[in-house]
């Protein structure tokens, strides 16, 4: 029983990193139109560049994120602005993005090599400690990651809900044309939110490389996981997301303690189809969205 | 006796109820005007009865058929067709494949090579027969609502519902459109014709239902009909204001 | 749109007959073995490229899923050949069968629902690929994680050695695929899913049978894509799952699709030409490393600058195509390509005829027109 408790504990917990993953995706996807692999790629490179800052030059993880987060979220507005030029279509985002994902995944094999990397122990404190609740230990990675991810979502929230810019950004995803006629500079607005979705991938980068080993191929491991979560949770919708990542991390930890862990993505498919079949706007519906 | 009755249409966009309880029906061999204000639900009645749509509330028939719970490309088999208000193209296609594919579905498919052949005769009737292998984006509006028109009529329907194809055409070729579909309806096609020119309409149409907000307020004679009180208040009332504002 | 008709088959049938004798005449004629080899990776492609297109080029709905099919071959013949001794072509058979019911039940899930974007198809056909490869390594039945030694599989005497053998499959599993992409570009069904590609909706009004279809079509890329499959496992001799799953047979098929074009059936064959051969020699000349940097990029400059694809570029442009071609072949022939094998100097002439035709149309315009007619006219006299 206290296995099984643990594992809801730490499923819960790993479902705030996946939340942190999908946010940005869910952004770009519900707002932009825009289904942008890239958005794996930005996990995985501030990943590496975390684990580079902390093994070879010493500094804390931590702190990796004054880097990764400015670098990311210049790289997300750099695309945007790459798709708008090019007036990108929502299904050539799809294979462009992919193209993208190739290219990033192949400099970090020359890079990084295809080995498992992981920042030493002595110059990541963090992976070994934990908080220990009664029988329950919960590890200080994937904790700051998740409390991240709820202060992200509700953040987020707040920018999207109470701010001019979250106006301007909810009469984009409503619907461009107006938003044009209503004074919204749509490149300017969707290029702020691109940055703010590169800087979301920057984050779970440093919680991941912080938490686990690294390798190019890890990537693709992602798409399952956090295309569950962005359907689940609804296309831009900010609570669903988080939700839905608590959801799917749950039912994930679950699933490993009693069939196994290699049936957990089995588990997560079969609740991607049951979205698919009977929620196709997400847990929280339309009106979650933004 | 191949009659289209419907009983009960409702159809519902979010918070907008763009038909409520419309009852009606076509009579074989008329032409029937359906008018109404931007909005009342004409395209939207044509888009349920003709598959594109499905209804939320009510129910279909035409002759023996029931087309309430139909999909969408077997109405069509039973003779109803129609033209989009907004041209809908197939966008990777020449005119001549645009026609030419209602002609290898429906009741009696042809070959893809046959289809060609008498895609050829309804884009010469409709005068496209020169941009026959043009790509779609070098047609100009008039040209695309023609395109709907031979499209609809490759279906070889019974029962043809027009929705505005006559609209932005200068008095010319009103002239030349409304002769064009007299001819249709002379070689037995049934027509439903939406217009918004009320000389059309009533020069056109052997009975006007009318529309307003999703409910049919008036149905009959066409002389009679214009004169009828709520149809003065909710067509040409708002006509009215629309010119003052 | 362009046509195709029945002499097109007839002519494909004809080319396929004659390279049928290809390893009979190899020793008269002096050719390496490699040639067959490198004949049978192009077959393999030009099958898996030619299948995914007949979906998803000509539906427009985006899959992802052909490593899913392509696993589904493999791993018929790694657990019933080798595991449970089945006649090895029998299990080609059952391949192809396996990968159809995976395709059919996909379809039938996924297009019963009406609202389904196109992008939420592609993402189901993306999980579907991780699923299988979960469920493979889970059951130790099919693979358990351990791999499966396809190459201990006694082979059918009658087929000759190896290379002539998978030579032959591999061609017969090409032709069967081109004719078939070729067959539904003509048909009914071919212009039905095109007219599905353009606007679903108008098409379901117009009389065509969309659902269905989607599903006939989704039946042919998987039924295809499992056989090829199937028989590819001979030539990977070792299956695994982290290979046979890898999101490399989507990859490239989606490349070489989109570089070939996919609205012509012709479009898939000519992308896969190029990217196997050019593939090939880049990684014979010890690059491997950027191969993945060039797809990528390739793929990218498609999508920005080349939309309608290689093919209908190439017979837009005959000219230059064959400028580029020649001047090709003569670069590589003076750098010294024929030394070291034939298909180098085609690929110089490949990769300099696809350079030429990239290039902006706006650098050519002006001479252009003129030129166009004077080849029209050649080929009218010839
Ligand atoms: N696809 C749709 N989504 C949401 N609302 C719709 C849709 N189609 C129609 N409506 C709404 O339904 C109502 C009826 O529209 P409809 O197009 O049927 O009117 P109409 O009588 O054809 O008008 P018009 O004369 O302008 O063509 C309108 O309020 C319209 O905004
Ligand atoms: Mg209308």
């Amino acid at each position: 029983m206290s296995l099984m408790s643990q594992s809801i504990a730490s499923g819960i917990l790993i479902g705030g990193l996946y939340a942190l993953m999908s946010l940005g995706m869910s952004l770009n996807w519900g707002v932009l139109k825009i289904i942008n692999l890239a958005h794996f790629s930005f996990i995985l490179l501030s990943a590496y560049v975390t684990y580079q800052l902390a093994s070879v030059y010493g500094w804390d993880p931590f702190l990796a994120i004054i880097v990764t987060v400015p670098l990311f979220a210049l790289g997300g507005m750099a695309l945007q602005w790459a798709f708008e030029r090019f007036r990108i279509s929502e299904f050539e985002s799809l294979l462009l993005t992919f193209g993208l994902f190739i290219i990033f995944e192949s400099l970090a094999t020359s890079v990084w090599s295809a080995d498992f990397r992981r920042i030493d122990s002595a110059a990541n404190p963090y992976a070994s400690s934990s908080l220990t609740i009664g029988p329950i230990s919960l590890s200080i990675p994937t904790l700051s990651a998740f409390v991240l991810a709820i202060g992200i979502a509700f953040g987020t929230r707040y920018l999207l809900e109470q701010t001019h810019f979250g106006r301007a950004v909810r009469a984009l995803a409503h619907d461009r044309e107006i938003a044009g006629a209503f004074g919204v500079n749509h490149r300017t607005v969707s290029m702020q939110l691109a940055g703010l979705a590169g800087a979301y991938a920057a984050l779970a980068g440093v919680f991941i490389a912080m938490s686990s080993s690294l390798f190019p191929g890890i990537a693709v491991e992602w798409f399952g996981i956090v295309f569950s979560v962005v359907i689940l949770g609804g296309l831009g919708s900010t609570m669903g997301t988080l939700l839905a990542g608590v959801i799917i991390g749950t039912v994930g930890a679950i699933a490993t303690v009693v069939w196994g862990p290699s049936t957990a993505p089995l588990v997560v498919f079969l609740i991607l189809i049951a979205t698919l079949l009977f929620k196709p706007d997400g847990l929280l519906g339309a009106k979650g969205g933004i | 006796m191949a009659d289209l009755r419907f009983t009960g249409i409702g159809k519902r966009f979010g918070g907008v109820r763009a038909l409520d309880g419309v009852d009606g029906h076509v009579d074989e061999g008329e032409i029937l005007g359906l008018v109404g204000p931007n909005g009342s639900g004409k395209s939207t009645l044509i888009n349920v009865l003709s598959g594109h749509y499905a209804a939320d509330d009510g129910s279909i028939t035409y002759g023996e058929a029931n087309l309430t719970d139909l999909p969408p490309h077997r109405i069509i088999e039973t003779g109803l067709a129609r033209t989009y208000q907004i041209p809908r193209p197939f966008s990777t296609m020449t005119a001549l494949e645009n026609v030419s594919v209602p002609f290898m579905f429906g009741a009696n498919p042809l070959s893809p090579q046959t289809a060609r052949e008498s895609a050829m005769e309804w884009l010469a009737f409709t005068g496209l027969d020169s941009l026959a292998n043009e790509p779609i984006d070098s047609l100009n509006l008039h040209q695309l609502k023609y395109l709907e028109l031979a499209r609809a009529l490759a279906a070889r329907p019974k029962l043809l519902f027009l929705d505005e194809v006559l609209s932005g055409l200068n008095p010319t070729e009103i002239t030349a459109s409304i002769e064009m579909v007299r001819r249709i309806h002379s070689s037995g096609i049934t027509i439903v014709i939406v217009e918004h020119l009320v000389r059309v309409v009533t020069e056109l149409a052997s009975r006007i239902m009318v529309l307003d907000r999703g409910k049919v307020i008036a149905d009959g004679d066409p002389t009679l009909v214009m004169q009828d009180d709520a149809v003065v208040t909710a067509y040409l009332g708002k006509r009215s204001k629309r010119a003052e504002g | 749109m362009t046509t195709t008709n029945r002499n097109t088959s007839l002519i494909t049938l004809a080319f396929a007959l004659v390279l049928w004798f290809m390893p009979s005449v190899r020793e008269t004629l002096d050719f390496p073995v490699f040639f067959l080899l490198f004949g049978y990776s192009l077959f393999f492609w030009i099958a898996q490229a030619s299948s995914w297109n007949t979906f998803t080029g000509f539906s427009g709905y985006f899959s992802f899923g052909q490593g899913a099919f392509f696993g589904a071959g493999v791993y018929s013949v790694a657990v019933l050949a080798v595991k449970r001794d089945w006649p090895l072509l029998f299990t080609f058979l059952v391949g192809g069968l396996v990968a159809a019911v995976i395709g059919l039940i996909i379809g039938v899930v996924v297009f019963r629902l009406r609202k389904l974007r196109g992008e939420i198809f592609a993402l189901m056909t993306l999980a579907v690929a991780f699923v299988m490869a979960s469920v493979a390594r889970v059951s130790p039945a099919i693979d358990g994680g351990q791999g499966v030694p396809v190459n201990t599989v006694e082979l059918p005497e009658f087929l000759g050695d190896f290379p002539t053998m998978i030579f032959r499959l591999g061609l017969i599993v090409a032709t069967f695929a081109v004719i078939t992409a070729q067959s539904v570009q003509r048909s009914r069904l071919g212009w039905g899913l095109f007219s599905i590609r353009d606007d679903e909706d108008v098409a379901e009004t117009l009389g065509v049978p969309t659902f269905r279809f989607k599903i006939t079509a989704l039946l042919l890329t998987a039924f295809i894509a499992g056989i090829s499959g199937a028989i590819h496992s001979l030539q990977i001799g070792y299956v695994t799952i982290e290979d046979v799953f890898s999101i490399r047979v989507p990859l490239f098929v989606i490349l070489m699709s989109i570089l070939g074009g996919t609205k012509h059936w012709m479009g898939p064959v000519v992308g896969a030409v190029v990217v196997v051969t050019l593939n090939d020699r880049l990684n014979r000349a010890g690059f491997q490393e950027i191969s993945d940097l060039i797809t990528g990029g390739l793929l990218i400059l498609m999508i920005v600058a080349v939309k309608e694809g290689l093919y209908l570029r190439m017979r837009a442009r005959p000219l230059r195509t064959a400028v580029g071609f020649t001047a090709g072949l003569v670069i590589g022939f003076a750098l010294g390509a024929l030394d070291e094998s034939l298909i180098t100097l085609v690929a110089y002439g490949l990769g300099i005829a696809v350079l030429a035709v990239m290039l902006p149309l706006s650098w050519f315009a002006r001479s252009e027109p003129a030129v166009t007619d004077d080849v029209e006219e050649v080929a009218s006299h010839g």
